[in-house]
């Protein structure tokens, strides 16, 4: 009995191995880290549907840029139908139970809720790190969490800030819009000066962390689109005055001036080993070794020969829209230089630079022409469309050519010198020397005189299939408009659809939450 | 309750008071005990082939390639969200699982009983609580030596499977439409182009013997399996001794078991992947590898491979289990007896796979082990009491259990030659962070009982018990559950009224209720919050490991209880040449464990495992027996089973942490696969607060339309929503078994049915659509059809109802009179004769019991129907 009785004491306690409470872990600074701020960096990129913030498939990257007049996934007889999301997402009819819309919601704000445990964390084991070390942390972690929710006032307006672990469901509440950006914009403003200065996108302690210039990088973002962010009523046409922010935006990108340049070489920023671009300001740290994020937008998009022929596989999708075409001149004496680095449009090459015959004995050649929202039956249904050229293919890659070293690019300094031309020319100013400095690293041929239109469309060939796309045509009052292969959809003009819906689990899970206006 | 100390009292009251043993089946309506002559006689491989059909309420699924895998068994249905609906299997009185059963040689089994009410599973506590299958395999029996031999040997082949466009339908359907195709001139039927003929073997031979103290049984089996698919094959040894010793003039009994065995499985990986390839790929190419070793493939057909270059995947594992068991009984006084149990088993899988680089980028090797041990230890102590026409059993019983898993695995690719496979797998090149990792669980179990058995004359049974239960899963203060359950039965037949009907030998009314404890399939340390590696970050310029929490704990976890009443006939007429019996249930189950989809924020994660919502389940149970036949020469017996059940999910919403929390009323549980269907709408079946679990929940067709260009779409009414069309688990389900006997010779036929639920056919969903071509194949009524579209309506929801002749065996038992040979039989069998069903797919008989990515629903994941071939033989000396 006394066996027994022995027995039965440590039968019902739970013996955990492989996994521990963090009190155990959580011994010295080093493991501190790694349980706050390298968990969090571990979510930036990621290997499955709707996580990490670019790479992946069915997740922001995808709502920013499938909806978008920059890409499209067409309809190709038996492929990419997918229940019709693509094209859903391409027409704006997008339905409130999509699932790349509570990939986005869930894993930004696993995020975010991921921070608020690891300032907590660091609170109550702020005996292991310097007073220093704790600080600039703590205000990384802030930082972090900041720009998860830039991410999701862009995305979904009207969101719930939630800043602690203890926040009860009952109080789990939206705020306004332009709440939530103030609240963002005043984080990022409290945590700067605390941040280490350096760059982040270079191999060495700093490497993918938010640096002093993410966040300036991040405060110029949100002051220009400051008029969008502060609307809280986006249906009324009417956007708030935003000089002030204009100006400020001028000043944060003027913070980075002299640390960052335009690469000599579009393409350098984009290549297997561009940890050494002095262009990036945020990258994804990719290595098939190391890390296991991994960046699946070449696989979505070229041919299957075309893959095939580079060592990996090809999913045969994502291509270029007529209106990425027409952006870059294709087929026209004025052709952009970017074209060609941006896209396939043509014949395609292998590694060495050889056409790549298919197993038909042809040549495999892209029509970019040919795109639209539905190809099947088409003559050329498998080759329809520009393909996505844009991060160098890795001969070594690993599985199916998704697992890469090419850093995944999420800032960069073209980005920042833009962004000050188009906030001068909104405050009237003139931006052409600096819209022509970027044009002029491309080797495009420099603008007379720079327009709020000519920067849309430097924007679209500059930053081809970068994700920023959704945002930009929001700003310019453009992403409801119509255009090849997308009518005008009705009810669209007043701007609901530029904001996505609280996706329908969401809302049933938690009552308190409303619908954004007209979904 | 503070746990030691409650430990002591509930010893104390182990010692004080004790109580009946509830195993006695007395007072029993709902069990049912197959014995060694009604277990199925057809092409049996493994214990629970036996089984199937011979007992009302118990469905068998087997796994998709029908007899070689065993995929579950529910006993009175899903009872249970998160699992734990498989029910517990006892050899022998030692907990085994499903997978262990299918091992076990049918030759070894001496009978099953099923245990379904709550007052008959309550011995067994929360294990049983998705029913019990105790199996009693057969002894050694004291007197002579006796030897006896079991063979079956025989062969399957394919007798139906999918109808493709022809190598020459596809040509002219490509040519006509301006399509090109690569054309290798060849005509090859390509879903036969991964099948072969099938082997079936049994051998078993077992002896025993010993004295009236000390006997002794011992039995070696083996069993080879080659599937009618290329490379599938499963292999089992199992060998088996049972010793029993007497000692002091019965005062003592030992009883001391040892069973292992070996399982080698040679899998199909992916085998949605591999019958799609199969049915879809280009029939102008030749089958098999080209003159190099290499396979030619579609790049454009990027869903699907060559059929032949998949198999050269190996995927492999071996599973050993091995368990010994001890039990001492010893008679203390004359009417107090006590035993002790303890029990050990060692199970460990291990599994290898190799994917060449020809089918997979770069290769990919693996290697990994998984192994679990059991440790069971109970004490029983039994006091009966008898005065006139009083008769009382009081038992009580505590029971300690313990499982520790672990295992590790290891994945390399980065391969540049397949030579090597498996046995190699540095020569990958690459170790991806997520392909090695081990891990560890340990969970323990820690039960206390005590019951009651009255009985008044053999007339009026009442048997009443209470268990508590404690689990390690649980929070702290919520380890434990208490569960009472009691039962009364009246045995009219006894009542001096009825004794003298001449015509009525059996009339017993049963009723019961009791609840039971779940927590079945939730793992460990779901109530702690727990850090784990996360991934690879950069710290101070090195790749190094980042911890996080992976999900949301919940420490106040708690036991899921379902409560279970039963109202139960058992009639037999004319010396029980006619055998009627009846049992009514329901049963509902609350504080149900579930992941439920919570708030994203404030969790940090969108599941939460929580005791939330609400399930009923109600049914009807009916048996019918007779012997119309019976006399020297011949013997007609027929034995028909029914079983009607409805299920129904209640609630999704419960109280957590002072909060009320809502899952989504809809969600979808499964969603088709292949090209054009990854993402929206294409879930089938789903998962809907007020309607069974598991209901077909889809768009509305009113027949197809013809489009502009000539071809046929799915038309839809104009902005109706989805509807509600139908469930996927069958209402009703069926087993008979007729057996005829003529002299020496017998004749025996088993059927089986389901009905009243419908499967959603997204094989030919897929397979009419010509916009797969030319890509990818389609059926070849298809280019008549003219359809081309392959929007997820209930178009292809079709009436799932089915009868299927599951065996015919003829057997002779050959009149040998000799002082060496015993018996004689030789027997023949073919399985799966025919099935009758209005289901246009290949067969009816999918899953529809068990909730996960195949259930209700047909996905290009059916094996084709093949029959089996046997020849038996049967020798006993």
């Amino acid at each position: 009995m006394i066996i027994v009785l022995a027995t039965c004491c440590s039968v019902l306690e739970e013996d955990a191995r492989d996994q521990k409470p963090a009190d155990e872990i959580i011994t010295d600074a080093n493991a501190l880290y790694l349980t706050t701020l390298g968990n969090l960096y571990s979510q930036f990129g990621a290997d499955s549907d709707g996580e990490g913030l670019m790479g992946t498939y069915r997740g922001i990257y995808d709502l920013n840029t499938f909806t978008t007049d920059e890409a499209i996934i067409p309809t190709r007889g038996g492929d990419w139908y997918d229940g019709g999301l693509w094209q859903r997402l391409f027409l704006h009819t997008w339905e409130t139970g999509e699932a790349p819309l509570k990939n986005a919601w869930n894993y930004l704000y696993k995020v975010i809720v991921s921070a608020n445990q690891a300032l907590e964390t660091l609170a109550s084991n702020r005996n292991l790190v310097p007073d220093d070390d704790y600080s600039s942390w703590n205000a990384e972690i802030r930082a972090i969490r900041a720009m998860y929710y830039y991410y999701l006032v862009d995305l979904f307006g009207r969101v719930p800030l939630v800043t602690s672990t203890s926040t009860a469901m009952a109080d789990v509440a939206q705020s306004k819009r332009s709440e939530v950006f103030t609240f963002v914009k005043s984080e990022l403003e409290a945590v700067v000066p605390l941040l280490y200065e350096g760059r982040s996108n270079i191999k060495g302690k700093y490497y993918g962390r938010i640096t002093k210039p993410v966040v300036y990088f991040l405060l110029a973002k949100l002051c220009l689109n400051a008029e969008v962010y502060t609307d809280d009523d986006w249906t009324d046409n009417l956007r708030p005055e935003c000089g002030d922010y204009l100006r400020e935006t001028i000043s944060w990108c003027d913070s980075l001036y002299g640390l960052y340049h335009l690469e000599t070489d579009y393409s350098s920023n984009f290549s297997v080993f561009n940890e050494n671009s002095v262009e990036n300001i945020l990258t994804i740290p990719m290595d098939k070794q190391e890390y296991s994020s991994q960046f699946q937008y070449i696989f979505r998009s070229l041919h299957y020969d075309h893959a095939a022929a580079c060592g990996m596989s090809g999913e045969n999708g994502a291509s270029a829209t007529l209106e990425a075409l027409e952006a870059n001149g294709f087929g026209t004496p004025d052709q952009d230089p970017r074209f060609d680095l941006n896209y396939w449009g043509g014949t395609a090459l292998n590694l060495d630079g050889a056409p790549i015959v298919m197993s038909s004995g042809e040549p495999l050649a892209y029509r970019p022409l040919s795109v639209a929202l539905d190809v099947s039956g088409a003559v050329d249904e498998k080759f329809a469309g520009a393909r996505m050229r844009k991060y160098a293919i890795d001969p070594n890659g690993m599985k199916d050519g998704k697992l890469v070293g090419n850093d995944i690019v999420l800032f960069r300094y073209a980005d920042v010198i833009l962004m000050k031309a188009e906030a001068m020319i909104r405050l009237g100013q003139d931006g052409t020397s600096l819209i022509n400095e970027v044009r002029d690293r491309a080797g495009a041929e420099p603008y007379e005189k720079a327009s709020l239109d000519n920067i849309l469309k430097e924007r679209m060939i500059e930053f081809a299939w970068e994700g920023l796309r959704r945002q930009d045509l929001v700003r310019f009052g453009a992403f409801t408009r119509a255009w090849s292969s997308r009518p005008a959809l009705e009810g669209e003009a007043n701007g609901y659809t530029t904001v996505f819906p609280i996706p329908a689990d969401v809302l049933s899970v938690n009552p308190k939450l409303t619908q954004n206006p007209e979904y | 309750m503070h746990l030691k100390h409650f430990i002591s009292t509930a010893a104390l009251a182990l010692v004080l008071c004790f109580s009946a043993n509830a195993q006695t089946d007395t007072t029993s309506s709902g069990s049912h005990t197959v014995t060694r002559d009604r277990m199925n006689k057809g092409l049996v491989t493994g214990g629970l082939d036996a089984l199937n059909g011979q007992s009302a309420g118990v469905v068998i699924t087997s796994g998709a390639n029908r007899a070689a895998m065993l995929d579950a068994v529910r006993v009175r249905g899903t009872t249970s969200l998160t699992g734990g609906n498989d029910p517990l299997v006892i050899i022998d009185g030692v907990a085994s699982d499903i997978s262990t059963l299918g091992t076990l040689y049918p030759g070894d089994i001496e009978s099953f009983t099923v245990l379904k009410d709550a007052s008959e599973t309550s011995r067994y506590g929360s294990r049983g609580a998705s029913g019990v299958i105790k199996v009693d395999t057969r002894k050694g029996k004291g007197g002579a030596f006796s030897l006896s031999y079991d063979g079956i040997s025989g062969i399957e082949s394919v007798c139906k499977n999918l109808d493709m466009l022809d190598a020459e339908g596809f040509r002219a359907y490509n040519r006509a439409n301006g399509y090109s195709i690569i054309d290798k001139g060849a005509n090859s039927y390509m879903p036969g182009s991964i099948l072969r003929t099938g082997t079936v073997e049994n051998h078993h031979i077992s002896f025993g013997g010993g004295t009236d103290e000390s006997r002794y049984r011992a039995s070696f089996g083996l069993t080879d399996h080659k599937t009618v698919v290329k490379t599938n094959r499963y292999r089992t040894y199992t060998a088996k001794l049972d010793i029993n010793q007497g000692a002091f003039d019965g005062l003592l009994d030992f009883d001391l078991g040892v069973f292992g065995s070996l399982k080698k499985s040679s899998d199909l990986h992916d085998i949605q992947h591999l019958f799609y390839s199969s049915a879809a790929f280009n029939p102008t190419f030749p089958i098999g590898a080209e003159a190099d070793g290499s396979y030619s493939q579609i790049p454009e057909a990027s869903q699907i491979n060559n059929p032949s270059s998949l198999l050269e995947k190996q995927f492999d594992s071996d599973n050993a289990h091995f368990n010994a068991h001890l039990q001492a009984s010893i008679h203390l006084l004359k009417n107090l007896e006590l035993s002790a149990f303890g029990s050990y088993s060692y199970n460990v899988t291990e599994d290898a796979h190799f994917f060449p680089t020809i089918v997979w980028s770069h290769g990919e090797a693996y290697r990994g082990h998984t192994r679990s041990q059991d440790f069971l230890g109970d004490i029983n102590l039994k006091y009966t009491f008898e005065a006139g026409p009083h008769h009382l059993e009081l038992t009580g019983l505590t029971e300690a259990l313990q499982t520790v898993s672990d295992g590790s695995f290891a994945t390399t690719t980065g391969f540049t030659t397949n030579i090597f496979g498996y046995d190699a797998i540095q020569a990958g090149a690459l170790r991806p962070w997520d392909g090695t990792a081990s891990f560890f669980e340990d969970v323990g179990l820690l039960s206390f009982m005590g019951g009651a058995n009255y009985s008044y004359s053999e007339k009026y049974l009442l048997a009443l018990s209470i268990r508590s239960d404690a689990s390690s899963k649980f929070g702290p203060n919520n380890r434990w559950g208490y569960f009472p359950s009691a039962s009364f039965t009246w045995a009219a037949i006894k009542e001096p009224f009825l004794r003298d009907l001449g015509w009525l030998s059996n009339l017993k009314f049963t009723v019961g209720y009791g609840l039971s404890g779940n927590q079945g399939a939730l793992g460990a340390y779901n109530s702690m919050s727990l850090l784990r590696p996360t991934g690879i970050v950069n710290m101070n310029g090195t790749p190094t490991t980042s911890f996080g929490i992976v999900r949301n704990a919940n420490p106040d976890l708690k036991w899921e209880v379902r409560s279970s009443g039963n109202v139960g006939l058992e009639s037999g007429f004319i010396d029980n040449r006619l055998v009627f019996t009846a049992e009514v249930y329901s049963s509902l189950t609350r504080d149900m464990l579930y992941e439920y989809e919570v708030s994203v924020p404030p969790f940090a994660y969108n599941r939460l495992m929580a005791n939330l919502g609400k399930m009923s389940n109600a049914g009807a149970e009916f048996g019918l027996g007779g012997t119309p036949l019976h006399n020297k020469d011949m013997e007609l017996n027929i034995n028909v089973n029914l079983s009607f059940q409805h299920n129904k999910l209640i609630s999704l919403s419960g109280w957590y942490k002072g909060e009320y929390l809502t899952a989504p009323d809809i969600a979808g549980l499964n969603a088709l696969n292949g090209a054009g269907f990854h993402g929206g709408h294409n879930d089938i079946v789903h998962q809907i607060v007020g309607q069974p679990l598991g209901v077909f929940f889809l768009p509305h067709c009113t027949g197809l339309a013809q489009a502009e260009d000539g071809s046929w779409y799915y038309e839809m009414a104009d902005g109706e929503d989805n509807r509600i069309a139908g469930q996927a688990t069958p209402k009703a389900t069926l087993g008979s078994n007729i057996s005829f006997r003529w002299k020496d010779f017998d004749i025996s036929l088993q059927m089986n049915g389901a009905f009243g639920h419908k499967i959603f056919n997204g094989t030919a969903l897929t397979y009419m659509n010509l916009e797969s071509l030319p890509y990818y194949n389609v059926f070849s009524s298809a280019p008549a059809k003219g359809i081309k579209d392959q929007t997820v309506t209930d178009y292809w929801l079709e009436k799932g109802d089915y009868l299927n002749f599951d065996y015919l065996t003829v057997g002779w038992n050959v009149p040998i009179r000799s002082s060496v040979i015993h018996n004689f039989r030789i027997s023949a069998s073919v399985n799966n004769l025919a099935t009758i069903t209005g289901y246009s797919g290949l067969t009816p008989m999918i899953n529809s019991s068990v909730v996960n990515s195949t259930f209700g629903l047909d996905d290009k994941v059916s094996f084709p129907v093949y029959r089996s071939y046997t020849l038996g033989l049967n020798i006993q000396f």
